[in-house]
């Protein structure tokens, strides 16, 4: 029965042709960024990079086995040695692309605001088309719940989440692949950096192979992508009409995002939804706009804002009038 | 027999305006029930608060011995309708409608082939609703209505948007309907002819009221009369002394039965009146109707 249900609003997402668009920016940006790649690419391969690479472990050698300062500095060094013997070993320049860093570099990039914003033009309207197009009134006079047909709008809303990410680093990986060198998944990558106080903390840098990083990036892209489509099922419940729901719901993106960066010393801009959204970007070492940020306070930020939107969509969607 | 549906007392107060007070009516087995109103009677509001659209502010709705507000899903399990415009999802085809709602219910994909063909829309089954005539959206609504075979059908304007051709199919479909399997329709409609043709009893609302309520050969026999063309009312009038009758123009209206009318007929010939013609007047529901709601425009 459920399922029925959801079926009946993945239909009518599709026959709307939203995710089609979806796809089509997530393509168009891709490719020109997988041409992007490729000039540098075809710069990186004129400079003789294997000889400086080289030098730049030799000399990192050196500086290791001079130096008696400490373990945390020691660390840090194996670990860049690690990184660029990794690179020397498999013929790959450290300054070149290859296709699974875009993939990667899409989740934390294009978490930042794109992904945000597909969801807003998937989602934002989601209830508020039915009440514009006045199918409403046939929806809600059916024998089942409206909490039912909401959650059902809901859990459709999720689906599309989950299957934009898939996409999206499907198309990242099959237009780069064949122009940029497309292996390397177990590359060795470096996360934990927290900026505090100008200073990179050296001491909570662990190393993973690439392929893991990706699964963690995307992974809190999915996170933040579930708490986009709760707020847009609120706004889609408050508001009448398409145009009104999908603009504000951009408006509260775009204008957060600003926000963030034209008044970084209004430190309550911390609690915005959108300080906390991109979680993949935090991830790798982007700096967070407020003090008194940090990873888990994002997440946690994040999760109240999905509940906060979801208790308020249910409770307006639930028990309203629907007049004409 | 126990009624299909009950509406009891139900009002609706939106701020301190009253939009429906205390309406209620009762819907039997077999029976097309005409809602009647001018536009911002409550017409509206009252179909809304028959299928949980609208929360009554007081007042219940019954349905098939269900209450609506309590049991809503078996309540409405018993209901099929159309709230204003038959709006169905124009992006889809009209088969991709009728199984979503199936869905909904639950029912048999053999529905939609029964449905369709009562509406006489399986041809067109395969096209997006986009490109429907109204009157197609309106008998694809009525067809999406039907699914799952319920007791109750409310229909707001069925016959909006069709041509005289579909209004008559439309009207021998609710017959049909609830005649040969009981359902109980019903119709709110501005067309009141067509009420007249396809109602069995007619409620009249006003300001939110019902003003009247019957059947619909109760409502139109408490108003029969005869209606005597003549050549002279100035003197027709005297002749007819202290009878009581109305004057319309150059007709006399004289509330007596036929049987009563060659007397009369007689002796006014005799005093040398002309008569053009004398005949039956029944007054339609629509003189009924503007008599009733003090000439207000109809909806």
């Amino acid at each position: 029965m459920f399922a029925a249900l959801v079926r009946n609003e993945t239909l009518k997402v599709l026959r709307r042709k939203r995710f089609l668009i979806v796809v089509a920016i997530m393509l168009a940006i891709l490719t020109l960024v997988s041409y992007a790649e490729y000039q540098q690419l075809k710069q990186a391969r004129k400079t003789n990079w294997r000889a400086e690479l080289q030098e730049r472990i030799a000399r990192t050698q050196n500086r290791l086995r001079r130096s008696n300062s400490n373990d945390q500095w020691i660390r840090s060094m194996r670990i860049e040695i690690n990184r660029l013997q990794f690179y020397l070993d498999r013929d790959i320049n450290p300054e070149s692309p290859t296709a699974p860093l875009v993939v990667r570099t899409f989740a934390s990039i294009a978490g930042i605001l794109l992904l945000p914003l597909l969801m807003a033009i998937l989602g934002s309207d989601i209830v508020s088309a039915e009440n514009a197009e006045g199918t409403d009134k046939l929806l809600l006079t059916r024998p089942v719940r409206r909490w039912k047909i909401l959650t059902a709008k809901l859990v459709t809303l999720w689906i599309f989440a989950t299957l934009t990410l898939i996409t999206g680093a499907m198309i990242a990986y099959a237009v780069t692949a064949p122009v940029l060198p497309a292996g390397g998944w177990d590359m060795p990558m470096f996360t934990g950096f927290t900026l505090d106080a100008d200073a990179v903390k050296l001491d909570q840098i662990r190393q993973l192979p690439l392929w893991r990083d990706t699964i963690i990036a995307f992974g809190l892209e999915w996170y933040a992508l579930l708490t986009v489509a709760a707020i847009c099922l609120l706004l889609s419940v408050i508001f009448k009409s398409s145009a009104a729901s999908i603009g504000t719901m951009l408006g509260f993106l775009i204008g957060g995002t600003l926000l963030t960066q034209i008044a970084p010393n209004w430190t309550a801009g911390k609690y915005l939804f959108v300080s906390g959204l991109p979680l993949p970007s935090y991830y790798t070492g982007r700096a967070m706009p407020y003090d008194g940020m940090s990873m888990s306070f994002c997440i946690i930020l994040v999760g109240v804002w999905a509940i906060a939107a979801l208790i308020g969509a249910y409770t307006l969607f639930t028990r309203r009038d629907v007049f004409g | 027999m126990t009624p299909a549906l009950i509406a009891s007392d139900l009002t609706k107060v939106i701020g301190t305006r009253t939009i429906v007070d205390s309406v209620s009516f009762e819907l039997h087995p077999g029976e097309v029930f005409g809602f009647l109103g001018p536009n911002g009677a409550g017409k509206t509001t009252t179909i809304r608060m028959l299928v949980g659209l609208i929360k009554p502010t007081a007042g219940r709705v019954t349905i098939c011995g269900h209450d609506l507000a309590r049991d809503f899903e078996n309540a409405l399990r018993c209901v099929g309708c159309i709230v204003e415009n038959p709006d169905l999802y124009r992006f889809m085809t009209g088969r991709e409608n009728l199984e979503h709602f199936a869905r909904m219910l639950g029912v048999h994909a053999d529905e939609i082939e029964r449905v369709a063909g009562l509406v006489n829309l399986e041809h067109r089954l395969e096209q997006r609703v986009g490109t429907y005539s109204l009157g197609m959206r309106q008998r694809l609504g009525i067809a999406q209505a039907l699914l799952g075979s319920p007791r109750v059908l409310i229909l707001d304007e069925p016959s909006n948007g069709l041509d005289p051709a579909g209004i008559r199919e439309t009207r021998i479909l609710l017959r049909m309907l609830a005649g040969e399997q009981g359902l109980s329709v019903f119709v709110s409609s501005h067309l009141l002819s067509e009420v007249e043709l396809t109602c069995d009893r007619v409620a009249i609302i006003h300001r939110g009221r019902i003003l009247k309520s019957g059947s619909v050969a109760e409502l139109i026999s408490s108003q029969r009369a005869m209606e005597i063309r003549v050549g002279d009312v100035g003197k027709a009038t005297r002749v007819m002394g202290d009878r009581t009758f109305e004057i319309a123009g150059d007709r006399l209206l004289v509330p007596i039965e036929e049987s009563d009318a060659p007397p009369l007929i007689a002796e006014l010939a005799r005093n040398g009146i002309e008569i053009f013609h004398a005949r039956p007047h029944v007054q339609t529901l629509e003189e009924m109707f503007l008599e009733a709601t003090g000439g207000e425009t109809v909806d």
